[in-house]
């Protein structure tokens, strides 16, 4: 039998890549979903029993710290848009022969680790430094008020962490753009602003949607930010899976707990693109097809 | 074939790998399972070690970092002719037990024939049968020079299978130039240090002391005891009272001057007085908290003859004070005192490494909680702390 070479390529190219995700991604899923279902202790030992109770029981207890991860996560993902969407728009359009180093620049944090640079704004922000005291002199913070593990400090690490993640599918997106349609548009009357609304904009909605994905996702679970700049009242749904973990084993609790978190993430993403519209997400080929 | 026919063949192929993919993960999976972190059987009759003739060989021990000199291994291989070797690899013993768990539940130590760990968890693993009785007559030192003090706590009244490495304190680490008034854990809670208090994650520090600020009398606490001193932590964590819960880190925020008062380890408050003379370890008007770090020989220990011998090795004031010259701890061995009085006179006065028995005398070691108690204790104390 003549098999046709062809046809099997595309399974040669998949190969390493499902096998990565099979051995890394499915079996660990299997075992975390397993572990969520589980009774008892390390000490005595946890036996399998569909104990779907722990779902229950884990959920009442960290309600308030679950929910907190999503609304920081959202408030940090909308300011880096705010942040990002100007500096990525400045970049593609205005950057010139600068566009390079521009870019790097935003690029530029990542090469000291994150661990490092979240534990740097411990120092900038401390009770006794420079940033407390000078927004203490102008009256923005009372005398005695902190930004150091407070909401705010958590917010703030989070978005300067993410940024870089929004603004470079911004970038993309907004460079691809042919600058002749905006041409067009001025050619037929349009002022610049509602050339932006109704052409750069709409263009970009593909970056924008990618954007905010890839910063609110990894947002949601991260806890680095929390430890280091979050009192107790900031603590995200990471810290509290963390801790379920390693200090008091309760190792059930803490994959039920990461299993609602993945499928909750899931829901809010897939409502979002259903909002924002797939073809915003897949560009114009999705349209075109 | 018709354009239509190769859609569908072509969304079959796709659901048949998927369905491919899915069944060999589960296939993979289900050979694994059984192992892993489940299991973990516990048997509460410990055996004694077997001392058989002269130490030899090799010997491996687990302890906390920063705790032993760098000449006290060498030495003691010179005068044994055992050859050791010491790792440093405790860092926490909820992570530590963590890692161990799964091997001692199998009767295995992963090589080590002394592992260290502080008094509950000390008790915690004798309890699941982790650890095996000491043969005391090989370590004669430690029955001669062992500390009054430590000879009879509650969890091995008869240290029948603990013997203590170094002990501390737990109290009140001050900034003594920002919070001049900080004497009691009870001061913690008051409005004028809002927002400048961290308190340890470590329940075992934390809850008792707080206990003792509400008159609690840890010998007779009970489960609601425990329970309503963490509910009065929530409140002071909820209200901003409280800044963070730490580790060691706590030394970051106090020299950093962001916080003026934590409940902190007497060792720490030692070091950190080199860059600032203000940071005091205060004895709180309730007394401090007192533990230890216990070494303990686990379940399938190779060698506990030599393990036996180090122990036996340690307890020898002469070799003690050259450990305890370096960590600054406090000894519990008798008899380094009037070493160190010939050698560092000013060593032998401090307190915090010698303190005597009118110093200490309020203080008390964390009371004894296990099974679901401590779990539900535990459970509480974790959702104060991360949420």
């Amino acid at each position: 039998m003549r098999i046709n070479r062809r046809r099997l390529v595309p399974y040669f190219l998949l190969g390493p890549g499902i096998l990565w995700l099979i051995l890394f991604f499915a079996i660990p899923m299997y075992f975390m979903g397993r572990l969520s279902l589980d009774s008892g202790t390390l000490e005595t030992g946890f036996h399998f029993d569909w104990n779907w109770a722990n779902y229950h029981d884990a959920l009442s207890l960290y309600k308030t710290p679950f929910v907190r991860s999503f609304v920081y996560a959202g408030v940090a993902t909308a300011i880096a848009l705010l942040i990002g969407y100007p500096l990525a728009y400045a970049i593609a359009f205005k950057g010139g022969r600068w566009k390079n180093a521009m870019l790097l620049a935003v690029i530029a944090p990542f090469f000291t680790t994150y661990l490092i640079r979240t534990i740097a704004w411990e120092t900038i922000l401390s009770d006794q430094g420079f940033v407390v005291n000078t927004f203490q002199s102008v009256g923005i913070l009372a005398e005695g008020g902190r930004l150091l593990n407070t909401a705010f400090a958590v917010i703030a690490g989070i978005t300067y962490n993410f940024l870089p993640f929004m603004v470079l599918p911004l970038y993309a997106s907004l460079e691809r753009i042919d600058p002749s349609l905006i041409e067009a548009a001025k050619d037929l009357y349009s002022s610049p602003r509602s050339a932006f609304w109704r052409v750069t904009l709409p263009l970009s909605l593909p970056g924008v949607v990618a954007g905010t994905l890839l910063t609110f996702i990894p947002a949601v679970g991260d806890y680095i930010n929390a430890f280091f700049l979050g009192s107790t009242n900031n603590h995200m749904i990471g810290n509290v899976i963390q801790g379920l973990y390693l200090t008091q084993r309760d190792y059930p609790a803490a994959a039920a707990l990461s299993f609602v978190l993945m499928a909750v993430i899931m829901f809010v993403v897939i409502v979002y693109i259903r909002i924002a519209g797939s073809e915003a997400l897949m560009g114009e080929e999705a349209v075109a097809a | 074939m018709p354009e239509k026919a190769v859609e569908v063949m072509r969304g079959m192929r796709g659901i048949l790998i998927s369905a491919l993919a899915l069944g060999s993960a589960i296939a993979l999976a289900a050979c694994g399972s059984g192992g892993g972190i489940e299991g973990g059987s516990s048997s509460t009759t410990a055996s004694t070690v077997q001392i058989q003739g002269k130490p030899s060989g090799n010997l491996t021990i687990s302890n906390w970092p920063f705790y032993i000199d760098n000449k006290t291994v060498d030495d003691f291989d010179k005068a044994t002719g055992i050859s050791t070797k010491y790792i440093e690899d405790v860092n926490d013993n909820n992570e530590f037990f963590g890692k161990m768990q799964p091997l001692l539940s199998q009767g295995d130590s992963g090589g080590r024939s002394i592992i260290v760990v502080t008094d509950w968890m000390a008790a915690k693993m004798h309890e699941l049968g982790y650890v095996q009785n000491l043969d005391k007559s090989a370590i004669p030192n430690v029955e001669k020079n062992l500390v009054p003090a430590l000879q009879h706590p509650g969890f091995d009244p008869n240290r029948d299978f603990s013997i203590p490495w170094q002990s501390g304190m737990t109290g009140l680490v001050v900034n003594t130039d920002l919070a001049p008034d900080v004497k009691s854990i009870c001061d913690l809670f008051k409005p004028e240090l809002k927002g400048k208090v961290d308190m340890l994650t470590e329940m075992r520090d934390t809850v008792p002391l707080v206990m003792k600020c509400m008159g609690v009398d840890l010998s007779k606490a009970t489960e609601q005891d425990w329970l309503n001193a963490i509910d009065k932590i929530k409140q002071a964590a909820d209200s901003g009272q409280i800044r963070r819960f730490t580790g060691n880190d706590y030394t970051r925020d106090l020299t950093a001057g962001d916080v003026d008062a934590v409940i902190g380890w007497s060792g720490d408050a030692v070091q950190l007085q080199a860059d600032n003379p203000n940071i005091k370890f205060v004895m709180p008007k309730e007394g401090c908290m007192l533990w230890s770090d216990n070494m303990e020989i686990p379940v399938g220990a190779p060698n506990p003859t030599a393990a036996e011998a180090w122990m036996n090795y340690v307890y020898d004031p002469k070799n003690q004070a050259q450990i305890a010259a370096y960590n600054n701890y406090f000894t519990p061995v008798d008899g380094v005192k009037q070493i160190f009085e010939k050698t560092d006179p000013t060593l032998a006065k401090s307190p915090l490494i010698f303190p005597n028995s009118q110093f200490t005398k309020t203080c008390d070691v964390a009371p004894t909680i296990k099974g679901a108690e401590e779990q539900k204790i535990t459970a509480a104390f974790n959702a104060v702390v991360n949420g």
